[in-house]
């Protein structure tokens, strides 16, 4: 068991490496925290996560850019796949504000804005599983019915493609799936009466709009 | 229709001659050692056939810089579009400015309200007839373009658009080449208003934009749709919009060497189509807001990345379509007025040949009429500044000084009533009545004066009709493709 000195100057290493934008130190220190024996669950909590939320907070205020936002999210995802690894393995597990499937839909290669949204959410407790660009409506239903999720996020840039937004909203009901799932809307063409006019849960206009969004409809699929 | 040629030196330049080279050097480097991501098949046998070294899996190209530099010397430094009335046709060259504004955007500000709607086919012809009622704007970017429009079948906008546009204005109309069907239907309109397909190869009656996608990447529906423009011999502007830190290098370095690559690899695809088909190198570069990860299409870089865009396509002997007049803002407000003449100032005395987005705001996902009115003011007093001050005998007035001597006033002279327009600029919306009498008028505001001027101008401009044949046989074409795209779903 690690004294907790160890426990302090670990915990101190991964918050650098997060404040530092540094994916290999995350790793390295998400290693040393799973060799020293700590409780993982708080080394989660105080070693990536509050300096995760920190940076997505200073990036809601422009102090910090977009840059920092991604490379600071990466960080914290190859540093808890390490400590993820370890406490499945331990039978063990890690508790997220919820899960989100995102993508960009069919037909469309815009990548930026729903990676950032991606990026905003990782960093905000969400676990996320980003499909990428040009993900046909049958994909969104089939990554998210093959793990646990709770969230649909979807993006368009173009109002022609802004229409396959329905699609996916409309698959889920054809088979019987539209209830399980909160399904999020957003990208430059999109609207709230757009997000009514297809029935999905929510519209965002910005990527920290979405967090707060589900922040606050949390509700709505945890149990 | 006459352009604007600078008449004085020195112009605007931000880069030296040796920095151009090395952005060359560079872009030529990218397209062999990372290569372009080339979608459309036919343009792959292009490359391929002409010494490219082509991945079938990757669909990357690699392209020898000897096959770009010879299809950079293809393109022409000058061509004509022509105008339904021939006054009207537009004259392009490495040395003309003309304005394009916008025209179709998703959605249309509603002065009165100070709210957006979702653009109708009404908004549209009314904004062509804005366009085609001021002389500042030459070339008319049009409702063809349009991904969609309020109230229209989604698969025939193109049609709609382009229709609704031609019968509102005499001067040239934008058409799209998104993707290749509707570039297809598009240009079956076109020839119609030429006199047939033969006439149209003879004569183009349109132009369009051909997208690369930065970085570095062809999409196979654009590409295809701009060789059908190519098949025609019409004039393309190959526009990359790479965002500086997003879908570029963060460096303007790097943007214009990344650019330079994107859009002489289009040029290139179209030269080895088409040999000596006219194009303009294009820039809608900016930057990326890192704060809240948008695009600012207001922001001063885009000045930076105008004047040194014109710089290159100059350098090829190519004509520079620029990106000016946009804003950020919501409004009608400050900060349109500030971004959009700062960015238009700069680009205009940069040399660019082909300015679009007058019209737009809201990052440019918005159009307005006013707008249209506000923005032709800024131009007609750019235009002031691109004529310079002329220096003669006549100008120079040394006889009506000694006439007048000294602690005179030249009020009288028949040299101030010979010169005065020439010399001076006369606004027609910015006040300059002292506050009393501008009160006594109403208070009213630039914009205020600009939603009048909307009104007459859309109550009294008159448009000389389509011939009632043609316009039988474009509306036949719009049926049939509505009919097609109802059947395909």
């Amino acid at each position: 068991m690690a004294s907790e000195t160890d426990k302090d100057s670990i915990f101190a290493a991964m918050r650098e490496s997060i404040e530092n934008y540094d994916s290999d130190a995350a790793v390295a220190a998400a290693k040393q925290a799973v060799e020293s024996g700590t409780d993982l669950l708080e080394a989660v909590e105080k070693g990536f996560a509050e300096p995760i939320r920190k940076l997505g907070e200073a990036f809601d205020r422009m102090e910090v850019f977009l840059p920092q936002l991604m490379l600071g999210s990466d960080a914290m995802k190859v540093g808890m796949t390490v400590l993820e690894e370890a406490i499945t393995a331990g039978g063990g597990s890690i508790k997220s504000k919820g899960a989100v499937v995102i993508g960009t839909v069919e037909g469309d290669i815009h990548d930026i804005g729903k990676t950032v949204v991606a990026a905003l959410l990782q960093a905000n407790g969400y676990s996320v599983h980003d499909l990428g660009v040009e993900v046909p409506a049958s994909r969104f239903i089939e990554a998210a019915e093959g793990q646990k999720t709770d969230i649909i996020a979807m993006s368009a840039l173009l109002s022609t493609t802004m229409l396959y937004q329905r699609d996916v909203v409309e698959l889920l009901g054809n088979k019987g799936l539209r209830d399980k799932y909160f399904v999020l809307v957003g990208g430059a063409p999109v609207t709230q009466a757009w997000s009514d006019e297809i029935t999905a849960d929510g519209y965002s206009r910005g990527a920290y709009e979405a967090v707060q969004l589900l922040d606050a409809k949390k509700e709505a699929w945890s149990e | 229709m006459e352009g604007f040629t600078l008449n004085f030196q020195p112009q605007l330049r931000v880069l030296s001659e040796e920095q151009i080279n090395e952005i060359h050097n560079t872009a030529l480097s990218i397209l062999w050692d990372t290569g372009v991501q080339v979608k459309a098949p036919p343009a792959l046998e292009l490359l391929r056939k002409a010494g490219a070294s082509v991945d079938e899996d990757t669909m990357i190209c690699r392209i020898p810089a000897s096959v770009v530099e010879q299809a950079l010397r293809q393109a022409p430094s000058s061509f004509t579009i022509h105008a339904r009335n021939p006054k009207f046709n537009v004259e392009v060259s490495t040395e003309a400015l003309h304005i394009e504004p916008m025209i179709g955007r998703l959605n249309c500000f509603d002065y009165d309200s100070g709210k957006t709607h979702r653009t109708t086919l009404k908004d549209v012809g009314e904004l062509v007839k804005l366009a085609d009622a001021l002389p500042c704007y030459h070339l008319l970017h049009s409702g063809s373009i349009m991904p969609q429009i309020e109230g229209v079948p989604i698969r025939a906008t193109h049609v709609y658009g382009y229709l609704e546009s031609i019968r509102n204005s005499c001067k040239p109309i934008k058409a799209t080449s998104r993707e290749r069907l509707m570039a297809e239907d598009c240009l079956r309109m076109v020839a119609v208003i030429a006199g047939g397909e033969a006439a149209l190869r003879k004569k183009p009656y349109t132009f369009t934009t051909d997208n690369p996608v930065a970085p570095l990447l062809h999409d196979r529906e654009q590409m295809e749709g701009a060789l059908e423009y190519a098949r025609y011999g019409l004039p393309i502007d190959v526009t990359s919009e790479p965002q500086a830190g997003a879908t570029s290098p963060v460096t303007l370095a790097g943007l214009l060497a990344q650019q330079t690559a994107d859009v002489i690899s289009g040029i290139t695809i179209i030269q080895l189509a088409n040999p000596g088909n006219p194009v303009w190198y294009g820039t809608c570069g900016s930057i990326m807001d890192m704060r809240v990860g948008r695009i600012a299409i207001g922001a001063v870089e885009m000045g930076l990345i105008n004047v040194a865009s014109a710089q290159i396509a100059h350098f090829y002997g190519i004509p520079c379509r620029g990106t000016a007049s946009a804003t950020d803002s919501k409004l009608l407000d400050f900060q349109a007025g500030y971004e959009k003449t700062l960015v238009l100032t700069m680009a205009a005395l940069g040399g660019v040949n082909k300015i679009f987005y007058p019209g737009t705001m809201e990052g440019a996902l918005t159009v307005s009429k006013e707008g249209l009115i506000l923005d032709a003011e800024i131009l007609e007093s750019i235009y002031r500044v691109l004529r310079g001050v002329q220096v003669d005998e006549l100008t120079l007035a040394k006889d009506v000084i000694a006439e007048v001597g000294p602690g005179g006033h030249f009020l009288k002279q028949r040299h101030t009533m010979q010169f005065l327009q020439a010399e001076h600029f006369l606004p027609l919306l910015a006040s300059r009545q002292t506050r009393e009498r501008w009160e006594q008028a109403g208070s009213r505001t630039m914009v205020d004066q600009a939603g009048a001027r909307v009104e007459k101008l859309l109550a009294e401009h008159q448009v000389e009709a389509l011939p009632a044949n043609t316009e039988a046989e474009l509306e036949r074409i719009v049926r049939e493709v509505e009919q097609r795209e109802a059947e395909v779903k």
